[in-house]
Order: C-alpha cells, then sequence, then structure tokens
C-alpha cells in the first residue's frame, strides 16, 4: 500500500509532461487574440478545470451507483475522491472565469449559464459534505452519500439548461457583444492548444484521482486500526 | 470594445488579469497537491505509531 | 401502530391491489394523525403567512411591479413552508418509532416512499390553497386560474418527490432539520425557476409558446424525479 505502483509512477511525469508542454502552447504557440488581449488565454486552463469538475461528478455518480450495488466501501472511497477534486477544480474554474470576465465584459460576474451551474454544483458538494459529516456509521454516511451523488448529477443537466432557457429570456440574440463564454472566434492553433488542454487535464484527473483514491485507503486502514486498538 | 474594432487599435492591455488567472489556477492547484501530500504524511505517520501499539503487549 | 395492521389486514387479491391499499393506508395513517393534531398544517400555515408579510415589507412595490414578482414571492413561500412540512412529517415518525414499525411490515419499501410522498403533496396543497386565495386578496390580483394551478400542481410534485427522500435523509443524521433546506435547494433549482417563469408567463398572459417549454421542463424534472427516488428510497431505509 505505501510504496506507489510503478504505473502510477509513470502516469505522474507523464503528467507532468503533459502540463509543461500544455503551458509553453498556452503561452508562447496561441495567438493573441484581437479583442481581449493575453487574459484570453485564461481561457484553455478555464475550460480545462471545469472539464474536470464534469469528469469529477460524472466518476462520483457512477461510484455511487456501484457502491449501493455491491456494498464494497472502495466505492466509497473513489466516490468522495472524485467529489473532493471537483470540487477543488471548480472552484477554479469559478474564480479564473470570474477573473477573465472583468476585463472582457466589464464585470467580475456573470449569470452565464456555465458559471451559475459550476456554482450550483459548489453548492451541491457542500451539501455532499455536510450530510456525510452528520453521519457516524460508516454505511449509512457512504450510501447517503452515495444517493446524494446520483441526485446531484441527474438535477444539474436539467439546472443547466433551464438557467440556459432563463438566460435566453432576458438576453436575447444580441448583436456582437458576450455576456458568455467563448465568443471570440478561435483560430486553428488556439483550437489545438485547446484541445491539447483538455487532453492533459483529462490525464491529470486520471493521476490526481488515482493518488487520492490511495489517501482515502491508507485513512481507511488507520481509522480501523484505530477502532481495533481502542476496543 | 467594439470601439476598439473600429478603431483598429489592437487588443486592450490585459495582461494583469492573465497573470491573476494562472496565478490562482496555478496556486489552488498546487496548495491542493500540498495538502494531498501532509495528509499522506500525517497518514502514514498515525499509521506507524498504531501498528507499533497494535505490537506491543497490552 | 395502526398502519402496520392495516397494512397486514388487506387481503387485496392482487399485487397492484394491495400495493395501492397499503398506500392509501400510510396516507390515511398520516392524514387522520394531522386532522387530530392539526400541529403541522398550523405551522406551515403561519409560516407562509409570516413570508408573505415580510415579502410585502421587504419588497415596497407599486401595482405594475408586483405582477413581475408574484411568481417569485409565491414559489419561495411554498418552497419554504414545504420544507417545515418535509422535516416535520418525517421527523414524527422517526421520534414515535412509526419509521421502524412500517419497515417491519410486510410490504415494499417503495410503498413507505409513495405513501410519505403523497401525504406530504397533500400537506402542501392545503397550505397552496389557503395562500392563495389570501394573496388573491391582499394583491387585488386573481391567482385561480388553470393555468397556475397546473404549474402549482406539478411544481408541487416535482418538490415532494425530491424532498420526501432527502428528508429521510436528513432525519437520521445529527443535524436533522437544519439539513434539509440545504439538501434540498441545490437539487430543486429546476422546478423553482421553471415554476416561477411559468407562473410569471401566465399572470402576465404571455403567449403559450413561451410558456410552455417552463411546463414541458416541470413534466420531466417531475418523471425522472419521482422514478430516481422511488428507486433510491430503499437504499436510505434499510438497518
Amino acid at each position: 500500500m505505501q510504496t506507489t505502483p510503478r504505473f502510477l509512477k509513470i502516469l505522474d511525469i507523464f503528467s507532468i509532461i503533459l502540463f509543461a508542454v500544455a503551458v509553453v502552447l498556452v503561452f508562447f504557440y496561441a495567438e493573441l487574440e484581437a479583442i481581449m488581449g493575453q487574459v484570453q488565454r485564461v481561457f484553455y486552463f478555464h475550460v480545462a478545470t471545469a472539464w474536470v469538475g464534469m469528469l469529477g461528478f460524472l466518476v462520483a455518480a457512477i461510484a455511487g451507483v456501484v457502491y449501493l450495488l455491491k456494498h464494497e466501501r472502495k466505492w466509497d472511497v473513489v466516490g468522495f475522491a472524485a467529489v473532493e477534486i471537483s470540487l477543488v477544480f471548480f472552484f477554479i474554474t469559478i474564480v479564473s472565469g470570474s477573473i477573465w470576465a472583468r476585463p472582457a465584459w466589464g464585470t467580475w460576474w456573470t449569470w452565464d449559464p456555465r458559471l451559475t451551474t459550476a456554482t450550483i454544483v459548489e453548492l451541491v458538494y457542500a451539501a455532499y459534505l455536510l450530510l456525510r459529516q452528520g453521519i457516524e456509521d460508516p454505511d449509512r454516511r457512504a450510501r447517503f452519500g452515495a444517493v446524494y451523488a446520483i441526485l446531484g448529477f441527474i438535477s444539474v443537466p436539467l439546472t443547466f439548461l433551464s438557467i440556459r432557457l432563463y438566460d435566453r429570456t432576458i438576453h436575447p440574440v444580441v448583436i456582437g457583444n458576450g455576456g458568455g463564454e467563448g465568443d471570440f472566434d478561435m483560430t486553428t492553433r488556439m483550437m489545438q492548444t485547446f484541445m491539447f488542454s483538455l487532453f492533459t487535464f483529462s490525464v491529470l484527473f486520471a493521476t490526481l484521482l488515482w493518488h487520492r483514491i490511495r489517501l482515502g485507503n491508507l485513512a481507511e486502514m488507520v481509522e480501523s486500526l484505530r477502532l481495533k486498538i481502542t476496543q | 470594445m467594439l470601439l476598439n474594432l473600429i478603431l483598429k487599435e489592437g487588443p486592450i492591455e490585459t495582461t494583469n488579469y492573465m497573470i491573476a488567472g494562472y496565478a490562482v489556477i496555478f496556486g489552488v492547484m498546487a496548495i491542493y497537491l500540498v495538502s494531498m501530500y501532509l495528509r499522506r504524511r500525517n497518514l502514514q505517520r498515525d499509521l506507524e505509531v498504531l501498528e507499533e501499539l497494535e505490537n506491543k503487549p497490552q | 401502530m395502526k398502519a402496520e395492521r392495516a397494512l397486514q389486514a388487506s387481503p387485496k387479491a392482487s399485487p397492484v391491489g394491495s400495493f395501492l391499499g397499503a398506500v392509501r393506508a400510510i396516507v390515511w395513517k398520516d392524514l387522520a394523525a394531522e386532522l387530530r393534531s392539526r400541529e403541522l398544517l398550523s405551522s406551515m400555515l403561519v409560516f407562509a403567512l409570516l413570508v408573505i408579510l415580510i415579502f410585502n415589507f421587504a419588497l415596497e412595490l407599486d401595482v405594475k411591479a408586483r405582477a413581475t414578482v408574484t411568481g417569485g414571492v409565491l414559489w419561495v413561500t411554498f418552497a419554504f413552508a414545504g420544507t417545515l412540512g418535509l422535516n416535520r412529517s418525517m421527523a414524527t415518525e422517526k421520534d414515535r418509532g412509526c419509521l421502524d414499525g412500517l419497515l417491519l411490515a410486510p410490504v415494499d419499501r417503495s410503498v413507505i416512499y409513495f405513501g410519505k410522498a403523497i401525504g406530504n403533496l397533500v400537506f402542501m396543497f392545503v397550505v397552496e390553497a389557503i395562500v392563495l386565495p389570501i394573496y388573491s386578496i391582499l394583491y387585488n390580483v386573481n391567482l385561480f386560474q388553470p393555468g397556475l394551478l397546473l404549474v402549482i400542481l406539478l411544481g408541487s410534485v416535482g418538490y415532494v418527490a425530491v424532498g420526501t427522500l432527502l428528508a429521510s435523509m436528513a432525519v437520521q443524521t445529527r443535524t436533522r432539520d437544519v439539513l434539509l433546506p440545504i439538501l434540498l435547494f441545490p437539487l430543486v433549482i429546476p422546478v423553482l425557476i421553471a415554476a416561477v417563469k411559468a407562473s410569471t408567463g401566465i399572470l402576465e398572459i404571455l403567449p403559450m409558446d413561451q410558456i410552455r417549454p417552463w411546463i414541458n421542463l416541470l413534466v420531466v424534472y417531475d418523471i425522472i424525479f419521482t422514478a430516481v427516488a422511488f428507486m433510491l428510497f430503499d437504499y436510505i431505509v434499510e438497518e
């Protein structure tokens, strides 16, 4: 358990290399955007972190379903790890989105469907954590966590749809300006940088998830040993 | 901004925002990695202590 | 407990018949208990009226502005009063040990879910039935339009479908009552948005094609979440 499996070490190195290349692409390969200037570069990693957030959410929901079906503790560890990573990365999405919005659209916050939905997901996670915190029995905690992760995952797309529909009724088709994201034309090099960033962060997600699952398993081990001794 | 396009003066100067944005992205990721590392170290320490206690005769 | 006896005694021939009979037994149990004590309804009602009162002072609207926020005010009222009802309904189960009794009865868990959900829905309807005329009178607006009533029906169903499941979870935690709104509101946002937009659309007599998407959203949400909640309920009440 303590020694890092070789495949994970390889994954670590692969992630670092990809990340370095992505950074180079973002700052030196992608062109400067014509209107909003340098801040547009934030877009590449901003969307990539949102992508990781969504992956985490998906994994948490799937882990929830599997836990309910199989009742094996390891799936609860996976679910919790996925939620934690998703929470951190959506946070990065929201803050970087806000920083990008300020010079690009003149406001710190746009009630744009994507940013708003990301915030709601963070609230779902906060509720998830509070729910778990209020339960002593580990099995019940895992069960309830799984159920809430599944419910959350199903409601969020509906939430996104309803906000987008709402947004459209408030801001009917406007000529030109933003209020939304991705309101610029991407050149080929920008598109390449964008896709590479997504790929990099997907690999990064897998690496982090594996590490976090190992951490969770270690915590479980310590906890059960502690219980055994204090009896 | 539309005015910019019309006057063709080039993009607005937003480098500071870019730096702030990336500071957050790299910074929070770094903090998270450090947090995982610290938690692992503490747990491993706990594990050692507990294993000692387990093996010690009561 | 009367409910267990009722559940065991119903000698319905078909499985559907006994399922419905069992559900009815649970709904009646709650309604009968409430008719006797009237605790739940009176607190939900007083709360709803207080919310309307607070909004009156908080929003200080002229007649024209009021038309645009009536939908929102109504749904905030229903959402908060609904939370109260959901909490109380599950808490009494837990406290009086009825939940364990119900679980011992030889019925499918989903019977309990539907029984509780329908009971909660009935309570919400009663509160809504009282809030609507009062609001109509206070603000001189006719809220008894069939379109609006449909929206209120659909919205309440979605709210209660998720709320019943979550309340069953919340009541088994240390933090109990406090946790329910935290769990419920993020998940129920589509209902609130759709219900408010549809309600406002109907009150402002907007064209049907602007209102229909919201009603569709409500229907979709109701179907999905009633199905999902009913499937997941088993896992909440395992002992």
